[in-house]
């Protein structure tokens, strides 16, 4: 028993029988600062390789996953994937979460000529490195999260588009970068700036910034916002009876908190975002039914972008027909980088950089729910503008 | 140039906000006065307060304000054990120095224990009139602001009276002055000290309370409050609480003055470099008068 152990860990499927399984290997902050997301991108990536594993794996293999903890520490996740690649031998490997983290295990994948499909690097640094290898599975980087919002604004007929709009956003480039790709293509389809606030992480008080955007009479009002300066601008806003035609705020309208958190005054309040249990692709259905039946609670984003990942190497692993490293993993990357893939997030295309091409979902509060508006195609219900006083 | 309107609105906010830290600040003066103990845990029992508040109102149903008929006299007793047995311990020569290793113990132990009982998640008291306000001459007063300041303003009076009118009071105000004379006089300075931390924890559980009103609250939220905290009471003189007051007052207006100009991110330098130009050039507060002397 041992010596086969040990002559299948040699092997480490680098082989590409059809009887080894496929290892994917992958490393995790699984404790310390990105502890929490991290177990939810662990949960994403064994929900996909149960349900891959179910319908008979990858190229009649069975799909085998190798986790690392890295600690949320820098340099044991290159420590980490030197391991995986190098000693472990593994066929695939797949990133870690966190901008933080990605960066760091890219250049090693990158060194070993390895495939790199990642969940969790939405920072514009990510695509700065130069990495030929490298794909963000989710469908867009944060200048690009109001797209579909923007598109459908520039398209009102003038009458009735917003002429003003009043930007806050949280020093932050994930935060920031939300509001500042929306504001900036508003402003080239001539809708004017009006207020352009930047607030540091710690802000406690936003009496100040909601009494400058309410004095602006700005029609629309557009926070680049994490969850708890979110919610502390929109009823400092209240308080102020500020009523803009339009709100949006990233990140804290689809909390499961929000609404309670503001006292249920959230008619009419947008949020883009990357991932809804909602959104109706065929995958997307599958992957809430069997995720629901194996951890007890619905998948949320985290869970969501692994799974992403896993789908779109497991589109590439079956086009190409192989997963092995060596040349084998140069095809993979040529097949992505050629190719559309059909995801729990809709489908993905990326550019030179392994950016994302598309744009977040728009969901807006209507009718006591947070409901999808944009894209046309994905709408659950229409979007209402002018929105109803809150 | 901003409007009229603007203007007023930021005064009407910046004097709302003042009145905050003059309670969240008081506290922290009162023990340095008392026995040189720089507390870095206050605003982390500020926001332990402001926990109990939120949960006693989600979870029982009890109007926030309610919640402090149990936690002021809670405060009060947890601030004399503290310095019964933890801060009486410590050598008077290295005491101002270790009380601040201590504390920040305590602040530490303090935001694990809310982060294992209500975890990370951001809470917010979710109140019917969160987002009411009152109109005055075209600006808007949010009613839990105006419940805040008020707040603020009993507990600060009450304080007030307490030091200057109590044969308590005078005790503890002896005690700072000259524990050796107070002790000539017959005066326990041991248990007066202890009760004078009780009294500053009580004001932690009174302003825990006024801020749970109107921001979102996760237990690590204390780390942003006690450097602003810390400018106040020196500003002011440490040791003496009018002087925190108006120090509070003054830099809670300053600072919302000063956003509309500059923007949040500078606004907030106003209390280090008030801080610094008060080290540099009045090192006993501007508005405290001697060291520790006065109230």
């Amino acid at each position: 028993m041992a010596l086969l152990l040990v002559g299948c860990g040699d092997d480490g499927g680098g082989s590409g029988s059809s009887d080894d399984p496929i290892v994917v290997g992958i490393s995790l902050p699984l404790t310390g600062d990105f502890s929490e997301p991290g177990k939810g991108v662990q949960r994403g990536y064994e929900a996909w390789a149960k349900i891959t594993n179910d319908k008979g794996g990858l190229l009649g293999r069975q799909v085998e996953l190798k986790i690392l903890d890295d600690q949320s520490n820098a340099d044991r996740v290159v420590a980490d994937y030197e391991q995986l690649i190098g000693k472990d031998n593994v066929d695939i490997v797949v990133g870690p979460f966190s901008t933080r983290l990605v960066v760091p295990a890219a250049r090693v994948a990158e060194e070993y000529g390895m495939l790199f499909v990642e969940p969790a690097g939405a920072a514009k640094e990510v695509f700065a490195q130069g990495f030929k290898n490298l794909f963000y599975a989710a469908p867009a980087v944060a200048d690009d999260h109001y797209n579909h919002l923007a598109e459908y604004l520039l398209a009102l007929p003038p009458g009735q588009r917003p002429t003003t709009v009043a930007y806050a956003a949280m020093d932050d480039p994930f935060a920031q970068g939300t509001a500042y790709g929306l504001k900036a293509k508003l402003e080239a389809g001539g809708v004017r700036t009006v207020v352009d606030e930047v607030y540091p992480p710690n802000t406690t008080d936003f009496g100040t910034i909601a009494a400058k955007i309410a004095a602006s009479k700005a029609d629309m009002v557009v926070g680049g916002s994490q969850y708890q300066d979110g919610v502390n601008l929109i009823v400092a806003l209240q308080q102020l009876r500020y009523q803009p035609k339009l709100a949006a705020f990233s990140t804290a309208p689809t909390s499961p908190e929000f609404a309670a958190a503001i006292g249920n005054k959230t008619e009419g309040i947008l949020a883009p975002t990357g991932y809804t249990q909602k959104a109706p692709y065929p995958s997307n259905v599958e992957f809430v039914q069997k995720y629901t039946a194996q951890f007890g609670s619905p998948p949320e984003e985290d869970e969501a972008n692994a799974y992403t990942t896993g789908q779109v190497v497991a589109a590439a692993v079956t086009a190409v027909g192989c997963a092995e490293q060596g040349e084998c993993q140069q095809k993979l990357v040529d097949w992505i980088r050629g190719n559309k893939v059909e995801t729990v997030v809709g489908p993905l295309t990326w550019d030179a950089t392994g950016k994302p091409q598309g744009a977040h979902m728009i969901q807006q509060w209507v009718g006591g729910q947070i409901q999808i508006v944009l894209p046309t195609e994905a709408k659950e219900v229409d979007l209402v503008y002018p929105k109803p006083a809150w | 140039m901003p409007s009229g309107a603007l203007l007023f609105q930021s005064v009407i906010l910046g004097l709302l906000l003042g009145g905050l830290y003059a309670l969240l600040a008081a506290g922290l003066t009162l023990y340095f006065g008392i026995m040189r103990v720089v507390m870095i845990a206050h605003s982390a029992f500020l926001i332990l307060a402001a926990y109990l508040a939120w949960w006693s109102h989600a979870r029982l149903g009890v109007d926030p304000l309610l919640s402090m008929v149990v936690t002021v006299p809670l405060f009060f007793g947890l601030g004399v054990l503290l310095q019964r047995l933890l801060l009486a311990r410590l050598r008077p020569v290295t005491l101002t120095m270790m009380s601040v290793l201590l504390t920040f113990a305590i602040a530490v132990l303090i935001e694990g224990l809310l982060g294992y009982a209500f975890t990370g998640t951001q809470r917010r008291i979710q109140l019917g009139y969160g987002s009411a306000s009152l109109g005055l001459f075209g600006a808007r007063i949010a009613v839990v602001k105006l419940i805040a300041f008020g707040l603020a303003a009993v507990a600060l009076l009450t304080l007030y009276l307490l030091l200057k009118r109590t044969r308590f009071g005078w005790a503890l105000r002896a005690t700072i002055q000259h524990p050796d004379a107070a002790r000539l006089l017959g005066i326990d300075t041991d248990r007066v000290a202890s009760f004078g931390f009780g009294v500053g924890l009580a004001t932690a559980a009174v302003g825990g309370t006024a801020l749970a009103l109107d921001t979102t609250i996760y237990p690590s939220l204390h780390w942003h409050w006690i450097g602003p905290l810390m400018a106040i009471i020196v500003v002011g003189g440490l040791g003496s609480v009018p002087g925190a007051a108006v120090a509070a007052m003054l830099l809670g207006l300053v600072q919302s003055l000063l956003q509309i100009p500059l923007g949040t991110t500078w606004a907030q330098t106003v209390f280090y470099l008030a801080l610094f130009a008060t080290l540099a050039f009045r090192p006993q507060g501007f508005f405290g008068g001697r060291l520790a002397q006065r109230f």
